[in-house]
C-alpha cells in the first residue's frame, strides 16, 4: 500500500459549515495523499455529505481551508472544482440511462470537428476512448453503443469513474458507490477502486457505510460524528473494533450496549 | 461450482446480434410497418372498382396529382412535427403552435398588405382626457422577406418567451404553452378585426383576402413587373411583341408541347365522346337481353361493334398560344416567395407528361405542375434536424435533457438554453408552416392550424418519440408524420367506408405507438 509521505493531494484545515443556526461542520480537518484510499465514515447525520458538498463545490464552507496540491483553493461552482482536479462520483451517477456508453462517458464534454454546440460529433475516436478508458479499469466493453440502461450497476460505476478520470480528476469523491447494488457487483467497484488505487497518483475519498469494504480496501480512515472528527488513522493503527464503535458514533455505541443488556 | 461460469464476464451478457435483429430492434421498424400498410391501403383502394393491381402505386392515390397533394399534407405536419418532436425529446411539450401558425400566417399577411407600423399611444389632455397615437415609423411595400423576417421576430420572441417562462418558473410546460394557445389565438383574432376594418363594416373580418399572387410576379420583358395572370391577359398585340425577342428554338420547343397537348386533349375528347356514345347502346342492350328480344340485342350489338366517333381535330397552335405558354416559363421575380409556396421538380414533372404521358388527365393536359415547395423545405429542416440530434453535441444535448435533467446538469450540459432554444425552434416551425401557406394561397385566417399542435404531437408519438423524453429519432418523425399524412388519404379512398374512420385508425395507432414506445424505453432502462 502506497502509505506515502508525500505532500497530501488536498488538505481542509478546519472547515466550518453552518446552515443557519445549524452546525452541519464544526472545524473538520482530512488529509488524502496521491495513491491513497481514505475511507470517510459515519453515521447518518454526522456531515459526511456536506463535507463532500464543500469538496466538490456545491457548497461554500463557512470558515476554513482547502488546499490542492499545496494550493489554497476556493470554489464557487462545481465546474470549479472539477477544474482543480476533483471529480465527485455521485450516488445516482449522472448518467442517462437511454443513451449509448459513449455519450455518457462524454457528456457535457463531446469531442467536435469544429467548436460549437454543432460541431459534429467524433463518433469513432469517442467510442475508442470510451472502450480504452474503461478496459483500464477493468471492465470490458462489448459495445459502446449500447445504452448504459442495459448495463449492470457495477459496469454504471465504472463508467461514472472511468469519466472522472479521463477529465482530469486527482481526487476522486465516491458518495456511497457499493449501496444499492448486488454483492457480486460491490466486488466489482472495489476491484475498480483497488485499480484505480494502483495508478498510484490518484486520491480516492471513499464514503461508505459498509465497514467490511472499508477494512478491505482503505488505507486511511476518518469518522465522523455530529460534524465533527472523532478519529483518524491508517488501516495499521486501527483495530477491527475501533471502526465499528467510531462509525456508530464513539462512546454512544458503548452506552446503547450497556442499556441494551440491562 | 462449474469452472465455466466464473470465466463469464458481465460483458458476455449483452449476446451480440445479427443485423437482422439489430434492425428489429430499430425503434423505428414498427411506425415503418404501419406506414408500407398505409401505402399498400391507399394504392389499393384508390384502384376504380372491380380493377384489380398488383402494384402497390397502381391506384389515383399515386397518380401525378395524388403525390401532388399526399406530399403537401405530409410535409406540412413534417415540418411542425419536427418541431414538436425535438421538443418532446428534450422533455417539454408545446401547445401552442397551432395558434402561433395562425398568429404568423396573419402577422405576415397583414404586413405584406398595410405594412409595418410602430404606434405609441399617449394620453392628451387638449380637448379634454384621451388616447392619442403618435407613429413612429411606417414602411409599406414590404417586400417577403422583410414580412418574413417581421413575424420571425415576433414568433421567435414569443417561443423564447414561453421556454423561459418554462425554465425560469419550473412550471410544467403543458400548461404554459396552453395559456400561449389562448393567448396567440385571441390576439391573432383581436388584431386581425382591428386592423382589418372597413368603413362600411362594424367590425372587421378575421382574414386576410386581396393580397397580390407574389410568387406568380414576373418581369415582363417591355412591360416590367406583373403578375402571370395578368400578363397572360395582355391584348394579342403586346403578346406579340413579347414574343418577338424569343430565340426561335425556344418558339419551336413551346411550339412542339403546345402541340402535344393539343394533340392529347383532342384525343381524350374522342375517347370520352366515344364513351359517351357508347353507353346509352350499352344499356339498351342489357335491357333487350333481358326482355328477351334477341333480334334487337343483336342489332345493338352490331352497333356498338361498328360504332366510330369522329376524331377531334387537334387544336391550331397560334402565335398568342406560344407567347402564353412562353410567359409559364418565366421565372419568379419574387424568389423568396416563390421559395416557400412556389412549386419545386416541375421539369421533372413536365418530363413526365411529355414526352413520358404519365401525368396527364382525363382531358389531356398536364395534371401536377410539380411538388409544393414545402416538400423541400421540410427535407431540408428534416436533413438538418437529423444531423444535429444525431451527430452533434447538441443533439447528445438534447438526449441527455430529456432522459435525466439532473445528470445532464451535473455534467454541464446548459440544459436551460437547450429548452429555450427548442422552444424558439418549435416557433419557427409553426412560422415555416404558416409561411407556406400565405405564399401558397395567398390569404390568411386566424383560424388557420387550429388544431396542428396535436396532429404534430400525434405524428412525433407515432414515430416512437417517448412523452417523457430522451428517446426518439428524426427517421421516426418523418416516419410518423408520413403515417399521418397517408392515413388521412387513404381512408378517404376506401369505398362505402365513413372517412373520418381515420380519426379512428390514427386514435388506435396513436395508443398502440405509445404502448409500443413505452416498453422499448423500459427495456433500454433495464426495467424489463
Amino acid at each position: 500500500m502506497a502509505a506515502n509521505t508525500t505532500e497530501p493531494l488536498i488538505e481542509t484545515k478546519g472547515l466550518v459549515k453552518n446552515f443557519g443556526s445549524f452546525t452541519a461542520l464544526n472545524g473538520v480537518d482530512l488529509q488524502v495523499f496521491p495513491g491513497e484510499v481514505h475511507a470517510l465514515l459515519g453515521d447518518n447525520g454526522a456531515g459526511k455529505s456536506t463535507l463532500i458538498k464543500i469538496l466538490s463545490g456545491v457548497f461554500k464552507p463557512t470558515e476554513g481551508e482547502i488546499f490542492v496540491e499545496g494550493e489554497k483553493v476556493s470554489f464557487t461552482s462545481p465546474r470549479d472544482a472539477t477544474g482543480a482536479g476533483i471529480g465527485t462520483v455521485y450516488q445516482d451517477l449522472a448518467l442517462n440511462a437511454l443513451t449509448s456508453v459513449t455519450r455518457n462517458f462524454f457528456l457535457g464534454r463531446e469531442m467536435t470537428h469544429f467548436p460549437g454546440p454543432f460541431g459534429i460529433l467524433k463518433t469513432a475516436e469517442m467510442d475508442r476512448i470510451a472502450t480504452e478508458e474503461m478496459a483500464k479499469i477493468g471492465i470490458n466493453v462489448a459495445d459502446p453503443n449500447q445504452p448504459v440502461g442495459t448495463m449492470s450497476g457495477g459496469q454504471r460505476q465504472t463508467l461514472a469513474i472511468a469519466r472522472a478520470i479521463y477529465f482530469g480528476a486527482k481526487v476522486l469523491i465516491l458518495d456511497e458507490p457499493t449501496s444499492a447494488l448486488g454483492q457480486k457487483q460491490q466486488m466489482e467497484v472495489l476491484k475498480t477502486i483497488r485499480k484505480v488505487q494502483q495508478f498510484g497518483d490518484i486520491a480516492i475519498i471513499l464514503i461508505t457505510h459498509n465497514e467490511i469494504h472499508a477494512r478491505l480496501i482503505a488505507d486511511r480512515f476518518t469518522f465522523l460524528s455530529l460534524g465533527e472528527v472523532i478519529g483518524q488513522g491508517t488501516s495499521k493503527d486501527l483495530e477491527g473494533d475501533d471502526i465499528k464503535r467510531l462509525m456508530a458514533g464513539g462512546a454512544e455505541i458503548g452506552d446503547l450496549a450497556k442499556e441494551l443488556a440491562v | 461450482m462449474n469452472q465455466s461460469a466464473s470465466t463469464r464476464k458481465e460483458s458476455d451478457r449483452l449476446a451480440s446480434k445479427s443485423w437482422l435483429k439489430s434492425l428489429f430492434a430499430r425503434p423505428e421498424i414498427g411506425p415503418i410497418g404501419v406506414m408500407l400498410l398505409l401505402f399498400g391501403m391507399l394504392g389499393y383502394f384508390s384502384i376504380p372498382a372491380g380493377e384489380f393491381s398488383l402494384n402497390p402505386f397502381a391506384g389515383e392515390g399515386f397518380n401525378a396529382l395524388g403525390i401532388r397533394n399526399n406530399l403537401r399534407v405530409i410535409a406540412q405536419l413534417g415540418i411542425i412535427a419536427l418541431g414538436a418532436g425535438l421538443l418532446i425529446i428534450a422533455g417539454e411539450f408545446d401547445l401552442s403552435i397551432g395558434s402561433m401558425i395562425g398568429f404568423a400566417g396573419a402577422c405576415m399577411a397583414m404586413v405584406l398588405r398595410w405594412g409595418f407600423a410602430i404606434v405609441i399611444p399617449y394620453i392628451s389632455f387638449e380637448g379634454g382626457m384621451h388616447v392619442e397615437f403618435f407613429t413612429l415609423i411606417h414602411i409599406t411595400d414590404i417586400s417577403p422577406i422583410g414580412a418574413i423576417t417581421i413575424t420571425m421576430c415576433f414568433t421567435l420572441f414569443f417561443g423564447w418567451l414561453q421556454g423561459y417562462i418554462v425554465v425560469r418558473s419550473g412550471l410544467p410546460s403543458f400548461i404554459v404553452t396552453l395559456g400561449g394557445l389562448f393567448f396567440l389565438r385571441g390576439l391573432t383574432e383581436v388584431s386581425l378585426r382591428a386592423f382589418n376594418h372597413r368603413p362600411d363594416q362594424t367590425k372587421g373580418a378575421t382574414t386576410v383576402t386581396e393580397l397580390p399572387d407574389i410568387k406568380n410576379i414576373i418581369d415582363v420583358p417591355g412591360h416590367g413587373e406583373m403578375e402571370r395572370d395578368a400578363a397572360k391577359a395582355l391584348s394579342e398585340a403586346d403578346l406579340m411583341a413579347i414574343l418577338k425577342d424569343v430565340p426561335a428554338d425556344t418558339i419551336a420547343s413551346l411550339t412542339e408541347r403546345l402541340q402535344y397537348t393539343a394533340q392529347r386533349v383532342a384525343d381524350a375528347k374522342t375517347q370520352i365522346m366515344a364513351a359517351k356514345g357508347v353507353k346509352p347502346l350499352e344499356r339498351a342492350l342489357e335491357n333487350a337481353i333481358e326482355s328477351g328480344n334477341t333480334v334487337m340485342a343483336d342489332t345493338i350489338r352490331n352497333k356498338i361493334e361498328t360504332f366510330v366517333v369522329t376524331p377531334t381535330v387537334p387544336k391550331e397552335i397560334t402565335d398568342i398560344d406560344v407567347a402564353r405558354a412562353y410567359i409559364d416559363t418565366i421565372g419568379s421575380a419574387r424568389p423568396v416567395a416563390n421559395f416557400f409556396g412556389g412549386d419545386i421538380l416541375q421539369p421533372i414533372f413536365d418530363f413526365l407528361y411529355f414526352p413520358v404521358d404519365w401525368n396527364t388527365n382525363n382531358f389531356g393536359n398536364q395534371f401536377a405542375p410539380g411538388l409544393y415547395s414545402c416538400v423541400m423545405i421540410w427535407v431540408i429542416l428534416a436533413l438538418l434536424c437529423y444531423v444535429v440530434l444525431s451527430r452533434t453535441q447538441a443533439g447528445n444535448w438534447i438526449y441527455s435533457t430529456g432522459g435525466n435533467l439532473q445528470a445532464a446538469k451535473a455534467n454541464g450540459v446548459p440544459t436551460d438554453r437547450v429548452k429555450i432554444s427548442l422552444f424558439v425552434f418549435s416557433a419557427f416551425c409553426a412560422t415555416i408552416f404558416a409561411t407556406c401557406q400565405v405564399f401558397e394561397v395567398n390569404t390568411a385566417d386566424a383560424a388557420k392550424g387550429n388544431l396542428k399542435e396535436l396532429e404534430a404531437i400525434a405524428a412525433a408519438v407515432i414515430g416512437g418519440i417517448v412523452m417523457t423524453g430522451g428517446f426518439g429519432t428524426v427517421v421516426g418523425i418523418i416516419v410518423g408524420a408520413f403515417i399521418f399524412g397517408l392515413a388521412k388519404e387513404a381512408f378517404f379512398y376506401i369505398p362505402g367506408i365513413d372517412g373520418s374512420f381515420y380519426r379512428v385508425f390514427l386514435g388506435l395507432v396513436i395508443i398502440a405507438s405509445a404502448l409500443l414506445n413505452e416498453n422499448i424505453r423500459k427495456r433500454i432502462m433495464g426495467a424489463l
